[in-house]
């Protein structure tokens, strides 16, 4: 346990990255550098713009940066191309986004199974996981409910059982909460602790919640693409 | 949940969208299915003269030329024709002008041996050699008139100053000829009589014993009335009917046009519901390609929904067309009758019907390649900055 | 107050493709039916018009056309001498005894096909005063002289001093004539005699006479139907050039079908347009309104920019149309077709008043079918929750 503890599971290595909007260069991260180790739960955090997304997106396999090296479980992502890292994401991370989680013509249950149907799984066993993620969201008794039939909490936590059906070795949260009224925030923040300590996953989430500080075990914060705390606490 | 289940579940999502878009589709083809019907009428036409050992004689200044009695026997005298018989025109009215069919004066003997593909009942055959006012009616005309065996019916002369009355005492079967009426040649001599008689004829039709043979009869019916009082042209029945139809043509082809646009109106109705339903979904297409959807899956299933428009569109628009022309055709109603001669009768065949099918199904793919090509495409990084 | 059209307008160009697709639908639609129209409208002119509202057709009793009829010489000079046919100043009767033939013909580029050849005395020109000569003369007897009409000539390629080769003979052109596009302009005129000669034939297929002023035609007509010394028939020219026609009517009917069946096709597929300009566009009906533009500008809008569209599509199927009508006529020469008498004739496409009218009309029921639900929808939209939406 220790030792896991001590590993690296994301290591960025001055990372830089910069895209084009309309007619401007934005800079999104500039020199970035950290590592985290497995089974944190971490939050970044930064005022709009202060490349947070940027900086997740790379974590999470979804793009790539343009100098620099990110390593996450020890493999070097930027070695990897558009179909690899795909490849790789399906096995390797859990996804949570702000909205558009879910497909609106499956109910939970597929939605959850969703990433299985990569795994090349047969159909009992898919479905066998699929509810056992669903159970640890506590949302088994909703599986046929499509996600218009249930609250944006509930549709949060679904896309969270998503995440964690594939065992993935990083769960990754853009702005989970950033839709949701204060008490269904709550219950998801405290979900995602509780996964946290339960099955020991690494959690990295971007968030505006200032909430969020109570229930994460570190804060990165970020500026203009800066990173300006590190958030390496004791 | 099954792949087609995930597709058409996409697709059941604006229901009103999806039906629209499918209505438009198979009303289109079903303009396309009975656009089509009149060139297949064509084609079947010619199919049904594919006898190649049959042979036309004819003056060479066109059908309303006679040609002289005796060229008959001279004919008969080639090597190589097994049998010879004749068509004189005569033109004659039934009941109204406008129900006008073709009927012909005919050599009653050698009818089996010329036209065997016929397939003329042999009992028939007896009875129109045997009866002397006797007639072989084609067997859409004979069930249009409502006629039986045995009955009467006068034919009003046009042409000629007589009227004659004739008995019904068999029919050609549909896949010989179905409108055509045949009465004795020696009849219509004996009615004309009283006007000088008839010692001409309007044109010949011989066969010959064997494919090869049908060259050498050609030149040698060329050289035979090279200089003769009425100089003639010999040609295949093919050929024959080939040049009657070739005015249809340009008709046919301005109508087959309509039909193309037609289809180009499909493909970009289509295409544009293909492409409003890809831009709406931009959302889930990054979502999966985050979750590690690869392009081709996503493309696949893109793809798949606008083709399955394509293809219920096209069952729907050329079942109904079948449905509704083969009603038509039954109740009597399609014989467009003296303007299209040889092609009254629209029947869809069930071959028009399944490339009404085709066509749909291509337009369907064709109308979602791109949109499905652009959503498949879609770069996630960007989508997701947009989105959030 | 309204909302502005530049609204509209802006929106239409924003959402290019869609708006095109959705115009291209209509265009196509209206070009069809502009087409087809045409051709209809063609065969109609070409049929009807053809008939002189006091001239007699006197055929064989029973005959449906002149090429299937016949009439001998005594009954000709016969009509000619009866009293009640109208005279030319000089006296000479209005009557054009006349033998029609239908030989094959080579086209040009292939192919043979039956021509309508009519023999004629010279009077024919004056009973049928249509029938102008355009260029060159009219024919002398016995020469194998012809006319042609223009049609003819554009088909055949026959020009004033050209050899034509039909029937048993050569004959020469020596002059075209134009009947304003009726049938007369498919056929080649000849000198009577010439014709008899080369079909071997002594008699006639019809004579065709002027009725006097202040006779009643239909008196004329009883006279020949009684006749006992022939079985001969007469009617108008009108009468009989309308059962011509008939099938044509015919046609109509078929080609209204076919474009409704097609307008009904786009008009699907502009719902689908506004529907969907309807639904992104939720979150800017939500501000209009919050703005204080009421439910019926709302309305209007939706309902002006769907016939914005439709507008467009008219234009564009216009000219598409007009393009297909030229391109017709110049490099096919026109749609020929046969008609009941076996003989090839050739229709120039024009635009007809019908055709433009059910363009616009069509056009217009799409562009209205397609936005009325659409527009009623954005309409009635809840305020709230279409700012909502945003």
């Amino acid at each position: 346990m220790l030792y896991r503890a001590l590993l690296p599971m994301i290591e960025v290595r001055d990372v830089s990255r910069w895209y084009r909007r309309g007619v401007d260069v934005v800079h999104a991260l500039d020199h970035v550098s950290l590592h985290i180790p497995a089974g944190r739960f971490v939050a970044l955090m930064g005022p709009s713009g202060s490349g947070k997304s940027t900086l997740l997106h790379l974590l999470a396999g979804l793009d790539r940066p343009d100098s620099g090296e990110v390593i996450v479980a020890g493999e070097p992502l930027s070695q990897l191309d558009d179909d690899a890292l795909a490849d790789w994401r399906a096995s390797h991370v859990g996804l949570v986004f702000q909205f558009f989680n879910l497909l609106p013509v499956l109910n939970a249950m597929e939605n959850v199974e969703l990433p299985l149907l990569l795994g090349g799984l047969p159909r009992g066993e898919r479905r066998r996981r699929a509810e056992a993620a669903l159970g640890a969201v506590g949302l088994l008794h909703r599986r046929q409910h499509r996600p218009n039939e249930l609250s944006g909490g509930e549709q949060q936590r679904v896309a969270i059982a998503r995440a964690i059906v594939t065992d993935p070795d990083l769960l990754v949260a853009d702005e989970p909460t950033g839709d949701l009224d204060a008490k269904s925030a709550t219950a998801v923040l405290a979900l995602l602790r509780e996964l946290n300590r339960a099955f020991d996953k690494t959690i990295v989430m971007v968030t505006h919640d200032p909430r969020a500080e109570a229930f994460v075990d570190r804060v990165i914060r970020l500026d203009k693409g800066v990173l300006v705390d590190s958030g390496e606490a004791a | 949940m099954t792949w087609t289940g995930f597709v058409v579940r996409n697709l059941l999502r604006h229901p009103l969208r999806t039906a629209l878009t499918t209505l438009s589709v198979a009303l289109s083809i079903f303009l396309v299915c009975a656009v089509l019907t009149l060139p297949a009428a064509l084609n079947a036409l010619f199919e049904r003269t594919a006898s190649s050992t049959r042979i036309s004689v004819h003056h060479e200044a066109g059908l309303s030329y006679w040609l002289p009695l005796s060229y008959v026997q001279r004919v008969k005298a080639i090597p190589g024709v097994a049998a010879v018989n004749q068509f004189t025109w005569f033109g004659g009215i039934y009941d109204e002008p406008r129900n006008m069919f073709p009927n012909f004066a005919v050599d009653p003997e050698t009818v089996a041996e010329v036209w065997p593909d016929y397939r003329i009942d042999p009992g028939a055959l007896e009875r129109f050699r045997r009866i002397r006012n006797g007639a072989l009616v084609g067997e859409e005309t004979f069930r249009r008139f409502g006629w039986r065996l045995g009955q009467e019916v006068t034919l009003r002369g046009t042409i000629f100053p007589v009227n004659l009355t004739l008995q019904i005492v068999g029919v050609i079967p549909a896949s010989g000829n179905p409108v055509m009426l045949w009465f004795h040649r020696t009849y219509l001599e004996e009615a004309m009589e009283p006007y000088g008689g008839l010692r001409l004829v309007g044109m010949l039709w011989l066969r010959a014993d064997r494919p090869e043979a049908v060259d050498g009869i050609l030149r040698q019916v060329d050289a035979m009335f090279r200089n003769a009082e009425a100089q003639v042209t010999a040609e295949t029945e093919q050929a024959f009917f080939a040049s009657f139809l070739s005015s249809f043509r340009e008709l046919v082809r301005l109508v087959l046009a309509v039909g193309v646009l037609v289809v180009g109106a499909v493909v970009l109705i289509a295409a544009n519901t293909a492409a409003m339903g890809v831009r709406e979904r931009i959302p889930e297409i990054a979502i999966l390609k985050s979750l590690g959807f690869r392009r081709r899956p996503i493309l696949v299933a893109l793809l798949a929904e606008s083709t399955l428009i394509g293809l219920v569109g096209g069952i729907l628009g050329a079942g109904g067309a079948y449905g509704i022309l083969t009603a038509l055709a039954l109740a009597g109603k399609t014989g467009a009758g003296g303007f299209l001669g040889p092609l009254s009768g629209f029947r869809m065949s069930p071959q028009v019907a399944l490339q009404g099918v085709a066509i749909s199904v291509i337009v369907g793919f064709v109308a979602g390649a791109i949109p499905a090509r652009n959503g498949a495409r879609l770069n996630v990084v960007e989508a997701l900055r947009r989105l959030f | 107050m309204g909302v502005p059209l530049r609204y509209n307008l802006r929106n239409i160009l924003v959402r290019a493709r869609t708006s095109a697709f959705s115009a291209g639908g209509i265009a196509l639609v209206v070009a069809a039916t502009m087409l087809l129209a045409a051709l209809v409208g063609g065969l109609q002119r070409m049929l009807v018009a053809a008939g002189e509202p006091r001239n007699l057709i006197v055929m064989r009793k029973g005959a449906t056309n002149d090429g299937s009829s016949q009439l001998p010489r005594e009954a000709a000079q016969i009509l000619r001498a009866m009293p009640g046919v109208a005279s030319t100043p000089e006296g000479t009767p209005l009557a054009s005894a006349q033998l029609v033939n239908q030989p094959f013909i080579r086209v040009p580029g292939g192919g043979r096909e039956n021509v309508l050849v009519r023999g004629v005395e010279p009077i024919a020109f004056r009973v049928h005063d249509r029938v102008q000569l355009v260029e060159g003369r009219i024919f002398r007897p016995n020469l194998g002289e012809i006319v042609v009409g223009r049609g003819a000539a554009r088909r055949y390629g026959l020009r004033v001093g050209s050899i034509a080769d039909f029937g048993r003979r050569q004959w020469t052109v020596v002059g075209v004539f134009d009947s304003g596009g009726t049938a007369f302009d498919s056929e080649i005129w000849a000198d009577v005699g010439d014709v008899q000669g080369d079909t071997r034939r002594q008699g006639y297929s019809a004579v065709r006479l002027r009725v006097a002023a202040g006779i009643d035609p239909s008196d004329m007509i009883r006279r020949i139907d009684r006749d006992g010394r022939f079985t001969l028939e007469a009617k108008p020219e009108t009468v009989y050039y309308q059962q011509q026609a008939e099938t044509a009517n015919a046609l109509y009917v078929l080609v209204l079908t076919l474009a409704v069946v097609m307008a009904t096709g786009a008009t699907f597929g502009a719902l689908n347009t506004m529907y969907a300009a309807v639904s992104s566009r939720t979150a800017e009906i939500g501000t209009l309104r919050a703005l204080g533009f009421g439910r019926g500008a709302i309305l209007l809008s939706f309902l002006t920019e769907s016939l914005l569209l439709a507008g467009g599509g008219l234009l564009a199927g216009l000219v598409l149309a007009l393009g297909a009508m030229v391109a017709v006529n110049t490099l096919l020469r026109g749609v020929a077709f046969s008609m009941m008498t076996f003989s090839v004739a050739t229709v120039l496409l024009e635009p007809t008043p019908i055709g433009v009218l059910l363009g616009v009309g069509f056009a217009a029921a799409i562009g209205v079918a397609g936005g009325l639900g659409p527009a009623w929808r954005a309409a009635n939209l809840r305020v709230i929750e279409a700012l909502h939406r945003a």
